[in-house]
């Protein structure tokens, strides 16, 4: 099963509440509150929905919402 | 190692906390914090206040007051107590350990065994595995195990994604040898590469104290630190979290040959309400009763976190009645370790800050 980008990224929104409302191409770096807290919401969101791990590194290496949602993998 | 234990049983409980309260949004706006993070940092880990020592009161005094709260509670004489296991990463000295200063302060049997546990928040765990280890092999009747540390002392008071997290406690448990076989699961587990994801980097042997271990830096969350506080990488200790908690409870449940709707309570380290809720849902537990919101009360208690879950978390279903208790102790070393028995009814005392006010 093969969601579409937007419902990855609705998906994302819901549970990262620092990340609703901002643009999937908008640098994170800008966002006041993409802190240490954000990334454990990411680790969280990834590991229920997907069943996947994804550590701190990789979060911090993506630059955008994009990006974040390239980590996950397409089957 | 996954090894099954029988012939002894946790008899009694009691934590004492330290006597100053701190209030997570109060003293975030003293240190300029804004209102709005600290609303959302306290909704999404479940931070409110935290008990913290006094000036001059260490976890073995924390622990004292829980071991004379607890015999007297329970009646029992000191010289029928043939060990004490003391659970530390914050003892009084380098030496002599804690074991032995508590020995000295409750007026042990001088055939006692005492012994210090170099562990933090999977210490308990380990604490009640060595405690049963001696009464099954016959030779111990009663064994008193302490665990407890002043956490909040480590952290860097400007440091404000550690700093809050953590409060000050002392427990005290006493394990009885038994005629009943009534099995405890343990699974007991160690990752030594992770060591530096939760560290005190100096003070120690390695690095030992100096004016240069006191210099502060800002780390990259522009967090006050300096080398002899404790620091953590959270995000590393959160995947560790999810990977080895989950697995080692699920595999204790499968020994003991339960079904995950046995389980009367899940009772784990209390870091924090998310990283708890987190793992009661990975191990599909999540509708089974989860103490969670002790960390909104106390703070993050080290190795005394279980105890005060079970007395707090359980209250009346622990003091009244047998029930199908797993928990979990995870964190520095990094160390884990879980178990699964039929346990109570357990004699508590309630949980009381230190010196009482």
């Amino acid at each position: 099963m093969s969601l579409s980008f937007e419902s990855y990224v609705q998906a994302l929104q819901k549970e990262v509440d620092v990340l609703a409302g901002v643009s999937p191409d908008a640098p994170l770096s800008g966002l006041p509150q993409w802190d240490s807290l954000a990334i454990l919401l990411v680790i969280s969101h990834f590991e229920h929905a997907y069943k996947m791990t994804v550590t701190g590194r990789e979060i911090r290496q993506c630059k955008t919402i994009r990006e974040l949602i390239q980590l996950i993998p397409q089957s | 190692m996954q090894i099954t234990l029988s012939h002894f049983r946790l008899a009694g409980l009691a934590v004492s906390t330290g006597a100053d309260t701190r209030d997570y949004i109060k003293d975030g706006l003293a240190h300029g914090i804004s209102l709005a993070h600290l609303e959302r940092v306290a909704k999404t880990i479940g931070l409110k206040e935290r008990k913290v020592a006094s000036p001059g009161v260490t976890a073995l005094d924390l622990c004292e007051d829980a071991s004379r709260r607890l015999l007297a509670a329970m009646d029992i004489d000191v010289s029928t107590i043939d060990a004490i296991i003391f659970v530390t990463q914050t003892p009084d000295h380098s030496q002599p350990s804690n074991s032995c200063l508590l020995h000295g302060r409750l007026g042990f049997s001088k055939s006692s065994f005492a012994l210090d546990l170099s562990l933090g928040c999977s210490g308990w765990v380990y604490g009640l595995y060595q405690a049963g280890l001696l009464c099954a092999q016959g030779g111990v009747g009663r064994v008193l195990l302490c665990s407890g540390d002043t956490l909040s002392r480590l952290t860097n008071p400007q440091d404000q994604s550690m700093n809050p997290l953590f409060g000050d406690a002392g427990s005290a448990a006493i394990i009885e040898r038994t005629g009943l076989n009534t099995p405890w699961y343990f699974l007991l587990g160690t990752d030594g590469k992770l060591a530096s994801s939760i560290i005190v980097p100096a003070g120690g042997s390695r690095t030992p104290a100096s004016g240069e271990t006191r210099k502060e830096t800002k780390n990259a969350d522009s967090n006050i630190q300096h080398p002899e506080n404790l620091i953590m990488d959270g995000a590393e200790v959160f995947n560790f979290s999810l990977r080895e908690v989950p697995a080692a409870i699920n595999t204790v449940i499968k020994n003991a040959a339960w079904q995950l709707s046995d389980v009367d309570a899940l009772v784990l380290h209390q870091a924090n309400k998310f990283i708890i809720e987190n793992i009661a849902t990975k191990c599909g537990l999540k509708s089974a009763h989860v103490p969670s919101n002790l960390v909104e009360k106390y703070g993050n208690q080290s190795s005394a976190s279980i105890p005060a879950a079970l007395i707090e978390g359980l209250g009346e279903k622990l003091t009244s009645r047998s029930q199908k208790i797993v928990g979990c102790g995870f964190g520095v070393g990094l160390s884990w370790a879980a178990f699964a028995s039929e346990m109570g009814p357990v004699i508590t005392c309630p949980i009381q800050p230190y010196p009482k006010k």
